[in-house]
């Protein structure tokens, strides 16, 4: 990884053959369009094999089914791109739902961004015990996800919470689209776009990317890891609640076990489909729209081409090895864990 | 000490007297950090126990313990698979997966409320040859295709469970109607559920292999720097194969031994145990970086979780609070581990 970053750095090091460079490039093209050309080649097989899809709905089915993985993939990326991983965000969303279900009708336009900025510290509070505590992310998430859960549990009474009154504040999101694409995945593309910027053209953003790429490195420059650590699970925490409520806008009730609680896993399919390393320092948000996109077109695909629907997981499992074995940037000294 | 205060002038003996101090003093506490965690487990372990037999009297009994036990076998089973690929430094996610697809497989080979023909011993063969399979798949893919194990074994997660799906069909919940199978499990002998027995025997057998072979040994040295674990001829993706294998026959094997429990099965059965299993390896000691933990430390861990789950049940407070209790006692554990280690510049992931 660190060997691209310097050949893009300067094109045409002494001692690098045109060949080498070339491939480099192609390399480079493949990691940064790869995750669109997959996508599009799935959707056309699916849009040839099934003339109606595309004419009956299967875009708007796709994107927003697509909204909330592509809300917690993007929250994910953050917290991968800094060599870390979030297993709690999905906990977080389905939280952050329930909440939002149980505060929209007495507190009405206030409830939303209450909740987001409760779910936001949710995700501070990961982050701080990450950075300061110096804790393996994996293990401290998974404690934390437990307890997210059991919030969840006992907030909700183990039932569902329908949303009383004020619905419409949030469930517009769903119900207007434009371009036939609703509004929820939109949200997320421009949160994406965002994303993207802050990435690319501000400091925190290019710190982080630092931070995954080489933490000794990155400390050693003056990067301000832990506070950025903080910033990224935070990030994640808030995306988490966006995600939530793209839930309440398309369901207008939560519950544990319901919608949301099993978004963890497409969530890091969605972001690692989408060219995000899992071991930091590769993170492009546009393309975690696409890996979004595939990760909940497969499903979708499956029925469209009339396979069995007990192949689906099969399917999936298949999609997301042969996806990623192909994007994978790999060098080859690497330490591949 | 006493020493360099009465004898000012030996500048040369009080330079020894002070290395040799230190040295002391630097291995007692390498020996105390070395059994500081177990002896830490050991006593929460205590406590726990103390606290409940205060809550419920019918905790503290024969009935109970075997009950926890029994509770506790799986884990064990599973978690030594697991402990054996997080020694290396890589993680296997698809536990799960393989545990419904071999125990679905085994139901409907077996005699069951479906019909169908009992295989007999065939019944036991071909499910743990599936679990062997899948296991290398996740080995192979992962050592030749370089495609980082968490994202193989997330992938082999759901083809797992794809398989089961396929396998179980639509028909009516397969029950096992060999009586003698669905009670082996919980049947006790010597005082203690025969399912416990083949648990125990698997984290002995581990430890061994881990403390004696050579190929014990490789997985620390893999686990603590693959890099110079290669550059000195290890075989280090023949190594990675080979534990995968192993943890895909054992998930297999919990697959088998989970429907037995049951009395059935469906594509479901396995749900629930990877997220149980985890936070033990790593509340046992079991560094997710690699190269550092073992069985034993597991097999303490998947107890502690087991006892405080079944206390928390006989002292009757609301299972909505389990998670939360299990994810706390994690993030205390894990916390106090690295409590020692913390600096400006350590890197923790």
């Amino acid at each position: 990884m660190n060997t691209s970053f310097a050949a893009t750095a300067s094109t045409g090091v002494v001692g690098q053959t045109n060949g080498g460079l070339l491939q480099r490039r192609i390399g480079k093209l493949w990691q940064a369009l790869g995750p669109l050309v997959i996508f599009i080649v799935m959707f056309g097989i699916v849009a040839i094999l099934t003339p109606t899809f595309v004419g009956g709905g299967g875009v708007t089915i796709v994107a927003s089914s697509a909204a909330p993985i592509l809300l917690v993939a993007l929250g994910q990326a953050f917290v991968l791109n800094i060599g870390s991983i979030d297993l709690s965000n999905a906990a977080i969303t389905v939280l952050g739902a329930i909440l939002l279900a149980m505060t929209l009708g007495p507190l009405g336009a206030v409830a939303p961004l209450l909740v987001l900025v409760i779910v936001t510290l949710f995700g501070a509070v990961n982050g701080l015990l990450v950075a300061y505590m110096q804790v393996p992310s994996f293990a401290l998430t998974l404690g934390t996800l437990g307890i997210f859960q059991s919030a969840a549990l006992v907030v909700s009474g183990a039932t569902t919470v329908y949303v009383e009154s004020n619905g419409e504040l949030v469930s517009w999101l769903y119900t207007t689209a434009i371009a036939s694409l609703p509004m929820t995945f939109l949200l997320g593309v421009i949160v994406a776009v965002v994303a993207w910027l802050f990435l690319r053209f501000t400091r925190p953003g290019q710190g982080m990317t630092a931070i995954g790429k080489n933490e000794s490195g990155a400390i050693f420059s003056a990067v301000r890891n832990r506070g950025l650590k903080v910033v990224a699970y935070a990030l994640s925490g808030f995306m988490a609640g966006l995600a939530g409520t793209t839930i309440i806008a398309q369901a207008g009730s939560a519950s544990p076990m319901g919608l949301g609680s099993d978004l963890l896993l497409p969530g890091i399919a969605a972001a690692i489909v989408g060219g995000t390393s899992i071991s930091g320092g590769v993170m492009n948000p546009i393309n975690v729209i696409f890996g979004a996109l595939t990760v909940a077109l497969v499903p979708i695909a499956t029925t469209a081409l009339h396979f069995d629907p007990s192949t689906q997981n099969l399917v999936y499992g298949v999609v997301i090895i042969v996806v990623v074995a192909l994007t994978l940037t790999r060098s080859r000294s690497a330490t591949v864990k | 000490m006493t020493n360099t205060l009465a004898k000012p002038t030996g500048n040369v003996s009080v330079d020894t007297s002070e290395l040799s101090s230190a040295g002391l003093t630097r291995t007692r506490r390498n020996i105390l950090s070395g059994i500081g965690e177990p002896v830490a487990l050991l006593g929460a372990l205590v406590v726990l126990i103390a606290i409940f037999s205060a809550l419920n009297p019918r905790f503290a009994t024969i009935t109970n313990l075997q009950n926890v036990l029994n509770q506790a076998s799986l884990p064990i089973i599973i978690g030594v698979g697991a402990t054996l690929v997080i020694l290396i430094g890589s993680i296997d996610l698809s536990v799960e997966g393989v545990m419904a697809a071999s125990g679905v497989a085994f139901v409907l080979m077996s005699a069951n409320t479906r019909g169908g023909q009992d295989m007999g011993i065939w019944a036991f063969i071909v499910p743990l040859a599936l679990g062997i399979v899948l296991g290398a798949a996740n080995g192979l893919i992962y050592t030749l295709l370089k495609v980082p194990s968490f994202i193989v074994t997330l992938g082999m997660w759901f083809i797992g469970f794809g398989i089961a799906t396929i396998l179980y069909g639509t028909d009516a919940y397969p029950e096992l109607t060999n009586e003698t199978l669905t009670q082996w499990a919980a049947k006790i002998e010597l005082g203690l559920p025969n399912v416990f027995w083949l648990a125990a025997a698997l984290v002995i057998v581990a430890a061994l292999v881990l403390r004696y072979t050579r190929f014990g040994r490789a997985a620390l040295a893999i686990g603590n720097n693959e890099d110079i674990a290669r550059a000195n001829g290890m075989p280090v993706r023949k190594h990675k194969v080979t534990t995968f294998i192993i943890a895909g026959a054992l998930s297999g094997l919990a697959g088998i031994l989970a429907t037995m429990q049951m009395g059935g099965t469906s594509n479901h059965i396995g749900e629930g145990y990877l997220f149980l299993t985890l936070p033990a390896v790593v509340i046992g000691g079991t560094a997710l970086s690699g190269g550092k933990g073992g069985v034993l430390r597991t097999f303490l861990g998947v107890i502690l979780l087991t006892v405080l789950n079944n206390g928390l049940v006989l002292a009757g407070v609301s299972p909505n609070f389990q998670s939360a209790l299990s994810g706390a006692i994690l993030v205390v554990a894990i916390v106090a581990a690295a409590w020692s280690q913390r600096g400006r510049l350590r890197i923790a992931k």
